[in-house]
């Protein structure tokens, strides 16, 4: 006797409920639970929510929750070969570029990458002061022995960084232009915003093979893309109304405009997305050290797994180094844009 | 100056709204632009607007904010697009054009200045004086040798490297202006152009369009809401009132015509002897002999108040008036005084256009 016997039968459909019924089916645990403590006055203080499992009590023939997830899960596999046939050439060539960048960092000796990144730190920033604080953070890095896991790192950003821009901007453009493709995409990025970076890797891994570094990229570039398409697509919007109607007046053409004036004008933003999302990048690289991927996270994970305390907190902060480098050398690079268009 | 009609604005309506065409219909049958809003919410811009532009002429359109003379503008290079009406340019309808051509009008044959100046801030003032040359696909060498050019015929010699947010506001603006004469468009289009300006500044930009207009004869049409400038700067001046035309026509005829309430308020408040010209108040000779018992010449582009300076404040005097050294007419200050009286729209100043 369960609490929601008086629907089914109510609604005449007891019959069918109880035809077929064996009673031989696999038992969970909540069953074999219920069943000790059937004898019970059912009393309002107990009253179950008519849930899938509660109304299953009182019929036999309607799904349980467990038949919910199952059947996600079938249709996920079924559909799992035909997304892959599409997916997989679709996103070989990240897998190369993140092997390809990842080999190139780890095979370039430590005294050439140092020169390298200070020149690159150097022309976004156009500080003497920054570069040395990055080389100074770097040097310690490599001096704990961190060295070749933080490029390992860095590699993976860089990739993922750069292919969030080179699709980004492009949405994000589009988006501003297009009121629908705006009203129609912002569900789709809150989603993504919202979702737990966990999340992103259950279907991934499901779908490809975890050895392959695709895996990994596709969940870091879907976590962090979400920020440089959003300010990409406010920048645009934000640009002075008047600014526009001046470049209207003489006669541009709407690549012109697009180029001469609204980008331009919207790098501030576009820059303030693009540091967020090497950020995001960075918190999703230590993350995706779950299913294979190189570098510092990898180092946490063996200290969580390990119990291996030191090894956890001294890469946690070479994480922290890097963030602060890459946030450092972004937002100088923004700065120069801002001073160079300050009204 | 020739008497070519450059710009000429027939029966055009602007309705600003969800379905305005159908609402041209109620106001094409008598509806009222308060009756328009309340009733059918669709919001009257401008209403029957007829509008010749001579050539190497200054229109100056006037009207308070709210009249419509900022979307009257925009009508010219289609900014905005009417809902009837036509603008014709050098005898074209321009709002036939396509794409193209209209690309080309605003290239080539217009070009405008802005209120509240629309620089690019991240080009540098020379870029941005040439920027209506780059449109057009002119090289960077030879769109900058034209932008210094300009940049140094406005008062902006030597600032080409600087970027906009360097310059004060007064100095923006002359970019603003350079950037639409290196176009070397024929028609210069000005929104409130120096409206943003303070005082002492806007009178330099005033004497600076003027000193430019008396070399480049540029078929102008400026937009104000201050009636001071609008006298000193028309050839020809239109006011506007809830979207539609009270009274145009040369400013002094207006200034001594007041055909509307509305226009009396406005020219009341303003300093006469400083605006009125001898030519507009003189009793013309009409063949009749120069009288000799006058105190003297004056020419006839002169202001009353240098009259006035002159007379000593002697009111007997009169004067005989002059243009290019041939007598023209006579003047005696008692008329002048007269003249300086605000009177008060007569039955008999009917609409003269």
């Amino acid at each position: 006797m369960a609490t929601y016997d008086f629907i089914f039968n109510g609604l005449g459909l007891r019959d069918w409920c109880d035809a077929g019924k064996t009673g031989d089916g696999p038992l969970s645990m909540a069953d074999l639970l219920a069943k000790g403590g059937s004898g019970e006055d059912p009393s309002i203080w107990s009253l179950p929510f008519p849930s899938l499992d509660a109304l299953n009590d009182a019929c036999a023939k309607f799904p349980q929750s467990r038949d919910l997830t199952k059947g996600v899960e079938d249709g996920f596999l079924a559909m799992k070969d035909m997304l892959r046939v599409v997916l997989d050439p679709l996103t070989q060539p990240l897998s190369w570029l993140l092997d390809g960048t990842l080999t190139l960092f780890e095979a370039t000796p430590w005294w050439i990458m140092f020169p390298i990144l200070m020149l690159i730190v150097y022309f976004a920033s156009k500080s003497l002061k920054l570069v040395a604080f990055v080389t100074a953070c770097l040097s310690f890095l490599a001096f704990v022995d961190l060295y070749q896991h933080a490029t390992q790192t860095l590699a993976i950003i860089f990739v993922c960084a750069f292919l969030c821009v080179l699709f980004g901007v492009p949405i994000g453009i589009a988006m501003s232009r297009n009121d629908r493709l705006q009203r129609a995409t912002i569900p789709v990025l809150d989603m993504l915003q919202t979702l737990p970076p966990f999340v992103y890797l259950i279907p991934l891994i499901f779908l490809f093979s975890v050895t392959e570094p695709k895996l990994y990229g596709i969940a870091i570039i879907l976590y962090a893309i979400v920020p440089v398409i959003r300010l990409t697509d406010l920048g645009i919007r934000l640009v002075d109304k008047d600014v526009i109607e001046a470049a209207d007046s003489f006669g541009m053409t709407d690549r012109q405009k697009l180029f001469d004036v609204q980008i331009p004008l919207a790098l501030p933003n576009i820059m303030a997305g693009i540091n967020q999302t090497i950020m995001m990048s960075l918190a999703m690289v230590v993350i995706a050290s779950l299913v294979s991927a190189p570098g510092l996270g990898v180092l946490v994970l063996r200290g969580i797994r390990n119990l291996e305390l030191g090894v956890g907190l001294v890469s946690g902060l070479g994480i922290v180094l890097l963030a602060i480098i890459l946030d450092r050398v972004t937002k100088a690079a923004l700065d120069r844009v801002n001073a160079a268009q300050k009204h | 100056m020739t008497d070519k009609i450059k710009i000429s604005i027939r029966n055009l309506y602007k309705i600003f709204g969800a379905r305005p065409e159908a609402a041209l219909e109620h106001v094409l049958s008598g509806t009222s632009k308060a009756d328009l809003l309340g009733q059918h919410q669709h919001v009257l811009g401008l209403k029957d607007i007829n509008v010749d532009m001579r050539e190497g002429e200054i229109t100056v359109i006037m009207g308070l904010s709210g009249s419509g003379k900022s979307t009257l503008i925009r009508h010219l290079n289609r900014l905005i697009e009417p809902t009837s009406g036509e603008v014709e340019v050098d005898g074209e309808n321009v709002l036939t054009y396509g794409e193209e051509q209209l690309r080309n009008l605003r290239r080539e044959v217009m070009s405008m200045v802005f209120q509240k100046f629309a620089l690019l801030p991240h080009r540098t003032v020379a870029e941005n004086a040439g920027t209506t040359l780059d449109v057009r696909g002119v090289a960077k060498r030879d769109y900058l040798i034209e932008a210094d050019k300009w940049l140094d015929r406005v008062g902006l010699h030597g600032f080409g490297d600087h970027y906009p947010h360097q310059l004060s506001g007064g100095m923006q603006q002359r970019v603003g202006i350079a950037r639409a004469l290196t176009s070397n468009s024929p028609i210069m289009l000005m929104d409130e152009a120096f409206s943003a300006l303070d005082p002492l500044i806007r009178t330099d930009m005033q004497d600076l369009l003027l000193e430019l207009q008396t070399e480049l004869h540029k078929t102008i049409v400026f937009i104000t809401h201050d009636l001071d400038e609008a006298l000193k700067l028309a050839d020809h001046l239109v006011i506007l009132k809830d979207g539609y035309v009270v009274q145009q026509g040369e400013p002094q005829h207006i200034l001594l015509n007041p055909n509307d309430p509305y226009i009396e308020d406005f020219v009341s408040d303003i300093n006469r002897a400083r605006v009125l010209r001898v030519r507009s108040i003189m009793t013309p000779l009409n063949g009749n002999p120069v009288p000799t018992n006058t105190q003297g010449e004056v020419g006839h582009d002169e202001t009353l108040e240098s009259l006035i300076a002159r007379s000593g404040g002697e009111i007997t005097h009169s004067f005989v008036v002059t243009q290019d050294g041939t007598p023209v007419g006579t003047l005696d200050m008692t008329s002048l005084v007269k003249a300086l009286v605000p009177r008060t729209a007569s039955e008999d100043s009917a609409r003269q256009y």
